[in-house]
């Protein structure tokens, strides 16, 4: 990486950091002055509604395969199915990523042998 | 040991446990990830230092990527903290359950979309003094295992490619499982099932129509938009009927 890139991974990694830190630091004051312990009545609602939104616009794009076709298209379909299920059984975050890996992984070997 | 200690103890193991099933997650992406950055022209320091230091998975994709394609630096800047934007609401939610000890905003570093959920499930639930002991430990866990993962991708990622380069194509599935598990709690109405399905929709059009980096905002815009639509609509309706 040149010096720009450099400075650029450093900027990405402080802005980041401080859109981690700052909105605690705000919320603590905040709550300090309000002297109160829940802050449901607090947070604005667009806030709340924009960190789920954020997310499943990720999730959209993530979707989308790096080579498009019927066989990662049906992969992406059966993984997705997969990681769902084992949600709703675990309801953990490790094992329904884990399975629908697997079974992404299980389809695209499958067409493959069938094509 | 006393039992002070013994308290310390047990809440450093809790965190451990609870941040165990986060490496199924992690390791299969960020695997990926240091993949992708040397693919990409990055070397394998330049990527696990990426890792270390921005530690926001769904970013640094986007990073190596508008790098990687000639995107001007202000562009990739602004994407990355876009994308990050969401982390703006996660500390003010676990703000209430946080003392006032100094370190706190430091250790923000560490709070990713998965410890953010595992933070709001598990602070509430622990004592006061335990709290900083558990965060640490589940927040270092997904951290190292980020880097590690990097490493691992980054280095022999290579060899990984050429021995089973069908890992290669599957692995990165492990994101939108991952975006997946993360949303799958929120479609708890029939307002909120509406707005993340728009958004879903919304994000994979555009990114079909080759609007990469503009498909995130866009998208999630559409469905905060859609969900005050809905709320206007449900209170409008509240009032007709009230």
């Amino acid at each position: 990486m040149d010096k720009s890139l450099w400075l650029l991974m450093l900027a990405c990694a402080l802005g980041t950091f401080l859109l981690r830190a700052l909105p605690l630091i705000w919320m603590r004051r905040h709550l300090d002055r309000l002297s109160i312990s829940n802050n449901s009545g607090a947070m604005p609602i667009w806030l709340t509604v924009l960190a789920p939104t954020m997310i499943a616009a990720m999730f959209g794009v993530s979707l989308v395969p790096a080579h498009p076709g019927l066989s990662s298209w049906l992969a992406t379909l059966s993984g997705g199915l997969c990681t769902i299920l084992v949600w709703r059984r675990t309801r953990s975050l490790g094992w329904p990523v884990c399975g629908g890996v697997a079974v992404y992984g299980v389809v695209v070997v499958l067409l493959r042998i069938l094509a | 040991m006393s039992s002070v200690e013994t308290a310390k103890n047990s809440a450093w193991q809790q965190g451990t446990r609870d941040a165990l099933p986060l490496l199924g997650g992690y390791i299969p992406v960020a695997i990926s990830f240091g993949l992708i950055a040397v693919q990409s022209g990055f070397s394998a320091q330049e990527t696990v230092l990426i890792s270390t230091l921005i530690y926001a998975g769904a970013s640094q994709f986007l990073f190596i990527a508008m790098v990687a394609s000639g995107v001007p630096l202000w562009l990739v800047l602004v994407m990355t903290l876009l994308i990050n934007a969401r982390h703006l609401v996660y500390g003010p939610n676990i703000a209430p359950y946080l003392s006032n000890s100094r370190w706190w905003p430091l250790l923000m570093h560490g709070l990713t979309d998965q410890i953010f959920a595992l933070a709001h499930t598990r602070l509430p639930q622990l004592a006061e003094k335990d709290r900083m002991g558990w965060y640490i430990s589940a927040a270092l866990i997904a951290w190292l295992s980020w880097i590690l993962g990097t490493a691992v991708g980054a280095i022999a990622g290579a060899e990984i490619t050429s021995r089973w380069p069908l890992l290669g194509e599957v692995m990165p599935f492990a994101l939108p499982a991952l975006f997946l598990v993360l949303l799958a709690p929120r479609f708890t109405s029939v307002q909120w099932t509406l707005t993340m399905l728009a958004t879903i929709v919304a994000a994979l059009v555009l990114k079909l129509m080759g609007m990469t980096n503009s498909a995130i905002p866009l998208a999630a815009l559409c469905g905060v938009s859609l969900f005050y639509l809905m709320q206007a609509k449900l209170k409008a309706e509240g009032k007709a009927h009230g």
